[in-house]
Formats: C-alpha cells, sequence, structure tokens
C-alpha cells in the first residue's frame, strides 16, 4: 500500500529537489568567487527543472512528446533572449 | 466519443488530449512572461536609490520554509496524481487537500515577508530595485493565489463527481500548473535570493 502511495520515483525526485536546493544554499555560507557562485545555482536550477518536467510532469507520454518539447523549448529560448538580450543592451552595453 | 483506453483517464478522449496540450503551450507563454519580469528585475536590482538593497532586507530564513514548502507541494500534487491514476479517490483528496494547504502556507509566509519589508522602509514605490522585486515576487504570489481558489473548486467537483473524464483532465491540467509555479520559484529562490545574499 505505501508502495502505491508514494512510488520510488516520485520520492527520489522529492528527496533530489531537497538535496538541489540544500546544495544551491551553500553558495550564501560558504566564500566563494561570484561566477563559481553563479554557475552552482544554475546547475541546480536546471536540473530542478528537469526533475519537475520530465518527473512529475510527465512531459510528452501520450505520444505528443517532439511537440511539446519543441514548444517548451522555443519557449526557453525566447525567454533567454529576452533575458540576456535585456541585460547586453540595458547593463553590459555600457560598460 | 472514441476512448484510447491504453491512454490514462485524464487523456482518453481526443478532447481531453487537446486541452492538455494546449495547457502546455500555454506554459509556454508563462515562460515568456515570466522571463519579461526577470529581464527587469536582472536590468535594475542594483538601482535601489535611497532604499535598502537586496542583503539588507532578505532573510534566508523565511526563504527556505517558503521554498521548503513549495517543493513539498509539488511533491504531493504528483503524488495525487499517481493515486487518481490508481483509481484511489480517497487518498487523491488527501494528497490534494495537503497541496493546497501547503500552498496556503506558502502564501501566509510570503504575506508575512511583504509586511516585514513595507515596515522596514521598503515599499514598491521607494526605489527601481524594489518595484521590480515586487512585481515579480507579486506576479507569482498572484498565479499561487489563483491556484489556490481553482484547486479548492476543483476538490469540491471531484469530491460530487468523482474521477470521471472531465475532472481526472482538470486535475491533471492543475498539477501541470503547479509543478510550473513550483519551477518559476527554483529561479526566484536561486536567482533573487540566493544570488542577492551572496
Amino acid at each position: 500500500m505505501m508502495k502505491k502511495l508514494f512510488p520510488v520515483k516520485h520520492v527520489m525526485g522529492y528527496v533530489f529537489s531537497l538535496i538541489l536546493s540544500i546544495v544551491a544554499l551553500s553558495v550564501v555560507f560558504w566564500d566563494m568567487p561570484f561566477a563559481v557562485g553563479m554557475v552552482i545555482l544554475l546547475v541546480c536550477a536546471a536540473i530542478q527543472m528537469g526533475v519537475q518536467l520530465i518527473l512529475f510532469m510527465h512531459i510528452g507520454e501520450d505520444g505528443t512528446k517532439a511537440a511539446l518539447y519543441t514548444n517548451i523549448g522555443y519557449a526557453l529560448f525566447v525567454a533567454l533572449v529576452t533575458v540576456f538580450g535585456t541585460l547586453f543592451t540595458m547593463i553590459w552595453g555600457y560598460r | 466519443m472514441k476512448l484510447d483506453h491504453t491512454l490514462p483517464l485524464e487523456y482518453r478522449s481526443e478532447e481531453n488530449s487537446n486541452r492538455i496540450f494546449g495547457f502546455w503551450l500555454f506554459l509556454g507563454a508563462e515562460i515568456v512572461l515570466f522571463a519579461t519580469l526577470f529581464a527587469v528585475y536582472f536590468a535594475l536590482w542594483n538601482r535601489t536609490g535611497n532604499g535598502p538593497a537586496g542583503h539588507e532586507i532578505f532573510e534566508i530564513g523565511p526563504v527556505m520554509i517558503e521554498t521548503f514548502l513549495l517543493l513539498t507541494s509539488s511533491f504531493t500534487i504528483g503524488l495525487m496524481i499517481n493515486s487518481m491514476r490508481q483509481g484511489m479517490k480517497k487518498p487523491a483528496m488527501v494528497f490534494f487537500a495537503i497541496t493546497l494547504l501547503l500552498g496556503l502556507g506558502f502564501l501566509g509566509v510570503e504575506i508575512t515577508e511583504f509586511v516585514t519589508y513595507v515596515h522596514e522602509g521598503a515599499t514598491i514605490q521607494t526605489s527601481a530595485f524594489l518595484s521590480s522585486l515586487f512585481v515579480l515576487l507579486g506576479t507569482h504570489g498572484a498565479h499561487v493565489t489563483m491556484g489556490l481558489l481553482w484547486g479548492i473548486g476543483l476538490m469540491i467537483q471531484i469530491g460530487r463527481e468523482g474521477f470521471t473524464l472531465d475532472t481526472a483532465n482538470k486535475s491533471f491540467i492543475f498539477s501541470l500548473y503547479w509543478h510550473f509555479l513550483d519551477v518559476v520559484w527554483i529561479f526566484i529562490f536561486s536567482f533573487v535570493y540566493l544570488k542577492g545574499l551572496m
């Protein structure tokens, strides 16, 4: 019964996401160069997103996988262009 | 109606599959919405004017509690879908209720945080940094609030009708929305709070 209610995959995903949050938290308490901290945050956030998308949201389990990955991929592309384009034109361009 | 019995209940009719597909398209637009808000925040985060800077008002304790509550609620809504797919209505309802309570807890902590900021003289009008911060956090918090109302309505309907083609479909779509809000929070947690305190 416990196994039916709490499948190993879900529990592992949950524990993994808690561990990733604690790893990300380390950037606040350990002295490290800014770049190293940002890399840790980026990697942890990207893995967390993957855990949610694939493990919990079951992306594309009914045969629409290619279309959904294209859609989310395109959305992420526009998101990255928006964020880094803004930084490029508003911040880095004025240095 | 043509039903494909190899698929879980929430995907079984073509209309159901299309609704789930359509919701993914909506989430794509939501990703871009939050990207614009993050872009504004990253452009303005050190424009603090006469107001406080991020590291002066951010507190790691409440932020960790918020993260823990939301991560756990994302886990429990996953368990709710898992129970639903095995036709166990009662555990599904319990997991759904726990999810909404955790969401309510998250909102409570976030509102307390906002009140603390305002008491410290950090309002939405104080500086460009605080305007962009409150808009980003507020948009996420508004999404959680909408999710709570939506979830309560859905629980009432499931209580009345059980898991049908319709309610199973709506529950699955709700779970997508909830997981998505968790992902947005992870980015706020990492690139607003942790980066601000680094």
